[in-house]
């Protein structure tokens, strides 16, 4: 048997961050896979002990890049459970409007993504222009493109300036006219469809031994297993939206669930700017107003929230001083970026290697941190 | 709030552990003996508690103990429950739970990576796994002091170096 | 540590810059978390590739190397490597606060401070991380510097490798990794 040890390797134009894999091919066959994280590792959890409970702010939307604003949100919901605190009426909806739009965001980034594995870059050029001008409302909003720092515990930074629900409408309106011609040219496509369709499939019970959760649950199991329904945080329980399910999944239908959860999104996006209470405070102050002197009770506890990959969750360790004692990321794509990697990626060709990361949703920086 | 609290009144009845109560909205903790971890572990699942979220450890340096943490999801119910215990600090040792829940295989390995735990039964936890060529004790132990390492092998800039800025384009200089 | 400022070049070497510089292709290495503004950089609203640039998936025809951000110890024993692998002229470009003096990773135990100390760095753009806008602008520059032949890291690294090569091996312990599969 001849068998060539080969690295999907950190430097690769399909390969999402700087992951390698470790593969034994036996011409085009992969026998044997091996997953080699710890490429983006900073040691985040030990920083974080090291910082004060508001200076981490700084420090925490680093771990997860695509999609900041979930780590802010599960950060802030930890020490307002464990402080006891009440955040005002409208600090919810607009934590809501900054999650929603984040995570419209990222699915169009990982909608055009799939031109790095299979070779089509019409949909990156496309998607990373559409991104772009939501990244524009970020800006306008909080001040910053990527890692933004405004949902704090005790609510958020600032309120909405004047005029701004009217551009987020307009801008949206624009997504939705423009979603149609991405449906025509990447789910449409007879070479993406025969790359992905029947191909790269999930049954039930791996589902259940490896713990992958989000649109790889819903797809496998056809429940709707979302932390915003199951486990509702934010007044998710006072809009109404439909969570997206099947019974099949391969890697077709998890990219027509991407585009389905990009409709429900734009409508809880126009619920919330409706009904949000047009008046009121967005933060309460949390101590005597000096940021180095702020305690937090003791206590532990675990704070999740849904991320277009999945459960994503901080274990928050206090002992009553100004810094955490011990925080431990739960990243959403820990499952399949390793155990699943090591377990399924055998018995595949090695073109298909890097459009099974894709497709299974693998984010590097949440499992190395 | 009804389901949580039958829940943990189960649970009590079930398990009777060390220590059980309501810690946020929808979350159960509770702290059992090392000795029973695996009996709790084995009926959660059946109940319901079928997926594990997270396996971490903590570091009480003070009682000279680590802790811990197993974090399971219901989703039928919407519950979260964390199931802890306490091991020694001079030798720990600890039985591996990949029987019950197989995705706890990569989590043992980065506990013993970060913590220095070790896990009968699971052969892979002594491979490094995010550190390479790691000289010194393990990292998220509370005796280990980062700065000091970082100053010892990366050294930072001398402070009195300037750097002449460009601008860019037809202007620069 | 200072590079080299006179034009020592001849005259077919200052015909080769000038044209190079209007071709320069980036390596395809996506290092830290400042790979995220690198493709709204490439795409169609702010346009890389007027200025020449593109991508490039192996590092023997590639120019540049960006380092995007921090670079944990794992990561820079492979940009040693594929530095080395590139044909020169090459040059480096780091972006972000990191690569000056650590950034806000500067007590961590997995991150370099100094970027200077292993590989000649050509230019820094500031920021963390720097916005499209200024990566254009640190373009522009570096197409600058090359025309005018001040661009010499890599003839700074031929001509002091030993220097490179201690600092490199006292904060790494080796460079060269010999078993990763680890089976």
């Amino acid at each position: 048997m001849n068998e060539v040890k080969l690295f999907l390797g950190p430097q690769h134009p399909g390969m999402h961050g700087n992951y390698s894999v470790h593969m034994y091919v036996d011409g085009d066959k992969i026998n044997k896979a091996r997953p080699t994280p710890g490429f983006l590792h900073r040691g985040f959890e030990k920083l974080m002990e090291r910082r004060h409970w508001m200076g981490n702010l700084a420090l925490i939307p680093r771990i997860c890049v695509p999609e900041p604003d979930i780590n802010e949100m599960v950060y802030a919901m930890g020490v307002e459970a464990l402080a006891g605190i009440e955040i005002p009426e409208k600090a919810h909806w607009i934590r809501m409007l900054v999650l929603e739009l984040a995570r419209i965001a990222v699915h169009v980034m990982g909608l055009g993504f799939i031109g790095g594995p299979t070779g089509m870059y019409t949909a990156t050029y496309w998607a990373i222009a559409q991104r772009d001008l939501l990244l524009d409302l970020f800006e306008e909003l909080t001040g910053a493109r990527i890692y933004h720092m405004f949902i704090v515990p005790g609510g958020v930074r600032k309120d909405l300036p004047e005029g701004f629900s009217q551009k987020v409408l307009e801008k949206l309106d624009e997504l939705e006219e423009k979603i149609p011609e991405f449906e025509e040219l990447i789910l449409k496509h007879p070479v993406i469809h025969a790359r992905t369709k029947d191909n790269i499939l999930l049954p039930e019970d791996v589902v259940w031994e490896l713990g992958v959760t989000g649109i790889g649950m819903r797809t496998a199991t056809g429940k709707k297993y979302d932390l915003r329904k199951v486990k509702p945080y934010a007044r998710y329980d006072q809009v109404e939206f439909e969570v997206p399910v099947a019974e099949y999944s391969d890697a077709l239908t998890r990219l027509n669930t991407k585009v389905k959860e990009i409709y429900q999104s734009i409508g809880i996006v126009r619920q919330v700017l409706a009904k949000m209470p047009a008046e009121g405070d967005v933060r309460v102050p949390v101590s005597s107003g000096n940021a180095l002197r702020w305690t937090v009770p003791e206590g532990m506890v675990y704070s999740a929230v849904e991320s277009n990959r999945g459960e994503y969750g901080y274990f928050i360790v206090s002992d009553g001083r100004e810094m955490p004692y011990r925080i431990a990321v739960r990243g959403a794509s820990y499952p399949q970026g390793l155990l699943g990697v090591e377990k399924y990626l055998k018995g595949y060709r090695i073109d298909d290697a890097s459009l099974w990361m894709d497709s299974m949703g693998v984010c590097t920086p949440e499992i190395d941190r | 709030m009804n389901s949580t609290n039958n829940t943990l009144e189960q649970l009590k009845a079930a398990l009777s552990p060390l220590d059980a109560y309501i810690a946020a909205d929808r979350q159960i903790a509770m702290t059992v003996n090392p000795g029973e971890t695996m009996r709790a572990l084995t009926f959660l699942r059946n109940e319901g508690f079928a997926q594990l979220s997270i396996l971490t450890c903590i570091d009480w340096i003070r009682d000279n103990d680590f802790e811990l943490v197993y974090i399971l999801m219901n989703w039928e119910k919407g519950i979260h429950c964390q199931l802890r215990t306490r091991i020694n600090r001079e030798n720990p040792v600890f039985d591996t739970a990949t029987d019950i829940f197989p995705g706890a295989r990569y989590y043992e390995r980065e506990v013993h990576e970060f913590f220095g735990i070790e896990f009968k039964g699971n052969e892979d936890s002594y491979k490094p796994l995010f550190l390479e060529r790691w000289d010194s004790i393990p990292p998220l132990r509370k005796d280990f002091d980062p700065q000091a390492y970082s100053d010892s092998k990366f050294p930072m800039r001398d402070r009195d170096k300037i750097f002449k800025s460009r601008t860019g384009g037809a202007d620069n200089e | 540590m200072v590079l080299e400022k006179k034009d020592t070049r001849n005259i077919w070497e200052k015909i080769g810059d000038y044209f190079s510089a209007n071709s320069i292709w980036m390596k395809w290495y996506c290092t830290g978390c400042g790979a995220i503004e690198m493709p709204p950089t490439m795409t169609s609203r702010f346009d890389m590739e007027r200025l020449g640039m593109g991508p490039m998936a192996t590092p023997r025809q590639a120019d540049v190397l960006l380092i995007t951000g921090y670079l944990s110890t794992k990561t820079l024993r492979r940009v040693i490597y594929s530095y080395e692998q590139m044909n020169s002229p090459r040059y480096i470009v780091g972006f972000g606060s990191c690569t000056i003096n650590g950034g806000i990773y500067y007590d961590s135990y997995a991150t370099i401070n100094q970027l200077d100390k292993y590989l000649p760095v050509d230019l820094y753009i500031a920021g963390c991380m720097p916005r499209p806008e200024a990566i254009m602008n640190g373009f522009n520059a570096l197409i600058e510097m090359i025309k005018k032949g001040e661009a010499n890291g890599w003839r700074h690294y031929q001509e002091n490798y030993e220097w490179y090569k201690k600092n490199q091996l006292e904060s790494l312990g080796e460079v060269i990794i010999k078993d990763e599969f680890h089976e």
